[in-house]
């Protein structure tokens, strides 16, 4: 064959051609945008002309660089303690979360728990909701009067004042980073369980082995490099989570590269953020890499046959009913409690005043005031926040069709195409997104097209790079479900509509979407569901055109309008959690095939 | 080849698209001024029909109702930090985007620097007020001013707490005063530079010796930074909203005596939650501070009558409503009589320490990294 031909037959393959679009596209809009990053922290930016003295904007400068790495005691402070924090803060909340979310998914699908359904159901309500669900819950029960004045719900029960290390910083941000993780641990940990070929265990079973001996020496070293990637991803995304820190470490002046971040950005010294978003970013490649690496390894264990016979449950006997009810109270706190915190706290007038008398409808149907606010009316009465609303439903709905679409092709196209460089390339920048922070691929779209650029006008301030920066974070779900779904599809199905002469996009729309329907659609639903509930990436990005809801509870909580807060926190909740319910009854699609796989 | 094409176009109108929608080109075309009677004015502003304003006062949302109520103009209306103020108007008006037409913002030594400096925003004193106004609060146009004062928890005590501020580094109030984390607003950070400056710090050197009848020692540069320094490490507590500090410091049935710095207006929350606030207003050597909030067009504005208009509107009494109702608003109008529970901005002044924006520009920076430096140890 001559080159020529190998061009044309390359080409008249339609996953060739997607792959090749996909790769210029998406190096676009990764790598290219960490090449603007780079060059703004050596530029000096038009809030930085009171730092840097007798610099003009736009100047070259290494001036950011120097305060952030090598200048004693400023970097410590800006720098390297936040560095620190967020390692320790990761670490720790990862622990938990693979401890917690490990073992109800060992409990669910190994033992012989009661009311399986129902605790497999509402253990994962944490993750589909908001990550700061559980930090204001946090606040609103053990809130003290050392720093927060109005007491918590908890001192006001119990009488009894929460200690600050308690109440704010370090430890509560582990809890509850950790608690918001559990349901992702548990989500990977309990697919890896599920599929795992039950054969080697059912031998130990026949030759004796007691259960502890099978547990430790079969199954943990199987799953073993499964929990270590569950590990890597679930460390990149406390490393990358915002408003946790934000809400419980500020009152203690405790700062992770998260909040540094957002402070600078919106402060006197951008260049520093640049740096920082930087580094994130070199963090969360080196841990993609070590994934791989692990993930190449686990080659060697077929884990999924999908012929495993039911495996006999492990039975608790005496503690089958004590730990089933432990577990049906516990995830009644962590998913249920704290919605009920929210709606008491937006019905109170008086802080800390839980009486009946001291409850209002004020801060949803009442009239503006200024004697409790800003004279903003309630919510309910607010266009601001039906404005709000709209954006974030518009915004989600289109990321989902986006990234949705772009991420089945490309599971399509790699899956079609596996064991090439290209496919492997695509696959790796479909993915790459995800282990940059959320924040800081804000940071880097905001560095990017905040100015035109290239043949790109300036975008900052459009709905477009809410969509784009979006649909480009959230694609590592949808490809991940795409191809997931393609790899259960038998190539024979295509091939067979491919001699009789159907076309491609007709094969794709009438047969292979059909037949995946679900664990396509599971690539839309998260990545709807994750923009909801989005607000690191947008916070930098949004301007009050288009709010959408996450950035004005923010708003509303930095500014201390407590009750509002709460009631759109409430509002917030609810809605992902209803289009959760619906999606996943009328279709079948549910959030676990997404990232479980 | 027919599939191909279309797929290329598939893929090629799903990444397009998202950057095609919600693009708008700027109105980069500035109306060339010429005097308009104000009927002309208001017809011209009907014609637009809306008017996007951006503001560090929330109350703003009460007065672009009664706006809309008497003109039928649409107001969007959004109350940003004066610092996420700042950064977005320089990306808007630098990047030619459509964004605020009027902005109501604070931090003199940024928004002389970033904003006025760079043409992004330009002035626009009404004509019916010309005469009326100060001319040192026409350029740039002073909205109002606003003054933090020492405010103490007065369930028990109505007298003044604290005689000096040198007391609040003593060990008496470690833990119990609260201050709005100056990072994340500007006119704090503004009034801790101003400390540092030659005239203020003497005031502070001055003050140490009247109260404890010796010389200062210094370990930092001077008076001012030595107070900051102390201040801080003193237990004092950084809060992110004002209104949060309001709430920690009036509430009932502490156990201990607490104290904050924080917005005068805050005080009238004092009914609905039910708190007890009361300020001191003699303080050696200040009281608080006191900083204007500016009231301009910006420079690519799409409505601009429209924000003529509210602007003027917002400097007559009747716009001015909303903030004149409680105490710690002082519109830059003299004719608007300052609330009845208040004193007039010539009783404030000599009180409080005032900004200068020459000053702020050439040092906050500095005085930020201090801070940063002692707050976050």
């Amino acid at each position: 064959m001559t080159t020529g031909n190998q061009l044309r037959s390359f080409a008249r393959k339609p996953h060739n051609v997607i792959l090749i679009v996909l790769a210029v596209t998406l190096s676009f809009l990764t790598l290219f945008p960490l090449i603007s990053l780079a060059k703004d922290t050596l530029i000096v930016h038009p809030s930085e002309i009171m730092t840097v003295k007798g610099s003009s904007v736009g100047d070259a400068t290494l001036f950011h660089w120097k305060k952030v790495f090598f200048d004693g005691e400023t970097s410590q402070n800006m720098f390297y303690k936040p560095f620190w924090n967020t390692v320790n803060v990761s670490l720790w909340a990862c622990a938990i979360s693979l401890l917690l979310g490990g073992s109800v998914a060992w409990l669910v699908t190994r033992s012989d728990l009661r009311w399986k359904p129902f605790i497999s159901t509402v253990f994962i309500f944490p993750y589909i909701m908001p990550s700061w669900t559980l930090a204001m819950a946090w606040l609103n029960f053990f809130r003290n009067r050392l720093i927060g004045g109005a007491p918590g719900l908890f001192t006001a029960l119990t009488g009894i004042e929460t200690a600050n290390w308690f109440a704010y910083g370090f430890f509560p941000i582990v809890i509850v980073l950790g608690l918001h993780y559990a349901p992702f641990a548990y989500i990977l940990i309990g697919g890896i369980l599920r599929n795992m070929d039950a054969n080697l265990e059912e031998a130990a079973v026949i030759l004796k082995a007691g259960r502890l001996k099978i547990l430790s020496r079969i199954t943990l070293p199987i799953i073993m490099p499964a929990v270590l990637s569950t590990f890597l991803l679930v460390f990149s995304s406390c490393m990358s989570a915002f408003a946790v820190p934000a809400f419980l470490g500020t009152p203690v002046r405790f700062q992770v590269l998260t909040t540094q971040l957002y402070r600078t950005l919106n402060g006197l010294n951008p260049g520093y953020g640049y740096i920082m978003a930087l580094v994130m970013i070199v963090i969360g490649t080196g841990i993609l890499l070590v994934n791989q690496w692990i993930v190449g390894k686990r080659k060697s264990f077929t884990t999924i046959t999908g012929k495993s016979s039911n495996i006999s449950l492990v039975k608790l006997k005496a503690f089958k009913n004590p730990v089933s009810v432990l577990l049906i109270l516990f995830v009644g706190v962590i998913a249920i409690l704290p919605l009920v915190t929210f709606a008491v706290e937006s019905f109170i007038m008086a802080p800390g005043d839980y009486s009946i008398k001291n409850m209002t409808t004020q801060f949803w149907i009442g009239p503006g005031s200024e004697d409790v606010g800003g004279g903003e009316p309630g919510i309910l009465l607010n266009k601001y926040i039906y404005l709000g609303l709209w954006n974030s439903v518009k915004l989600s709905v289109i990321v989902a069709f986006v990234a949705g679409t772009v991420g089945a092709l490309a599971g399509y196209a790699v899956v079609k195409a596996r064991g090439t460089r290209l496919a492997s390339l695509v696959n790796n920048l479909a993915f790459f997104p995800y282990l940059m922070p959320s924040m800081a691929f804000g940071a880097i779209y905001l560095s990017m097209f905040a100015k035109r650029n290239l043949f790109i006008p300036s975008l900052y301030g459009s709905f477009a790079l809410l969509v784009l920066v979006g649909a480009v974070k959230y694609l590592p779900f949808a490809s991940r479900a795409g191809m997931n779904a393609m790899l259960q599809l038998s190539n024979e199905i295509e091939e067979a509509a491919q001699i009789i002469g159907i076309p491609w996009w007709k094969r794709m729309v009438r047969i292979i979407f059909p037949i995946q329907k679900s664990s396509f659609l599971s690539g839309y639903l998260l990545p709807f569901i994750s923009c909801m509930r989005e607000l690191a990436l947008f916070v930098l990005l949004i301007v009050p055109a288009n709010r959408v809801l996450t950035t004005m509870l923010f708003q509303y909580n930095e500014k201390g309008w407590n009750q509002y807060a709460n009631a759109i926190n409430l509002l917030i909740v609810l809605i992902v959690l209803i289009f959760n319910t619906v999606i996943n009854k009328v279709t079948g699609a549910s959030i676990d095939k997404g990232i479980g796989g | 080849m027919k599939k191909l094409v279309i797929l290329s176009l598939l893929i090629v109108a799903v990444v397009s698209m998202t950057a095609a929608m919600g693009e708008k080109e700027g109105a980069a075309a500035q109306p060339a001024e010429k005097v308009m009677t104000h009927d002309e004015l208001v017809a011209a502003a009907k014609a637009e029909g809306r008017v996007v304003v951006y503001s560090i006062t929330s109350r703003i949302a009460g007065a672009a109702t009664d706006f809309e109520k008497l003109y039928g103009i649409k107001v969007e209306a959004s109350n940003l930090k004066d610092g996420e103020l700042i950064e977005k108007v320089t990306k808007e008006v630098g990047g030619g985007i459509t964004g605020a037409d009027f902005v109501i913002s604070q931090d003199s030594g940024r928004v002389f620097g970033q904003l006025i400096a760079t043409g992004y925003l330009v002035n626009y004193v009404p004509p019916t007020l010309k005469s009326v106004i100060p001319v040192k609060y026409q350029s740039p146009l002073t909205f109002q001013l606003i003054n933090k004062v020492f405010i103490f928890n007065s369930e028990k005590n109505q007298s003044p707490v604290i005689k000096n501020v040198w007391e609040l580094t003593e060990p008496k109030w470690k833990g119990l005063v609260q201050f709005k984390d100056p990072k994340s607003e500007g006119v704090n950070a503004n009034f801790l530079t101003m400390l540092t400056s030659p005239e203020w710090s003497s005031k502070l050197d001055r003050a140490y010796q009247d109260l404890y009848s010796k010389k200062l020692v210094l370990t930092t540069k001077n008076a001012g930074y030595e107070w900051i320094k102390r201040f801080f490490e003193n237990g004092l507590v950084l809060g992110n909203s004002d209104t949060t500090i309001s709430e920690n410091i009036g509430i009932k049935g502490q156990p201990q005596q607490t104290l904050g710095l924080f917005v005068y207006s805050k005080t009238r929350f004092d009914a609905k939650k039910n708190l007890a606030l009361l300020p001191m207003t003699e303080v050696v050597p200040f009281s608080g501070f006191i900083y204007p909030a500016f009231i301009q067009l910006t420079k690519n504005a799409k409505n601009v009558n429209a924000a003529k208009l509210f602007i003027e509107y917002l400097m007559t009494k009747e716009g001015f409503a909303p903030w004149a109702k409680d105490v710690g608003s002082y519109s830059a109008n003299p004719t608007i009589a300052v609330n009845e529970g208040d004193y007039p901005v010539s009783f404030w002044a000599p009180r409080l320490v005032p900004e200068d924006p020459q000053f702020l520009f050439e040092n906050r920076a500095a005085v930020e990294e201090f801070v940063n430096n002692i707050a976050y140890k």
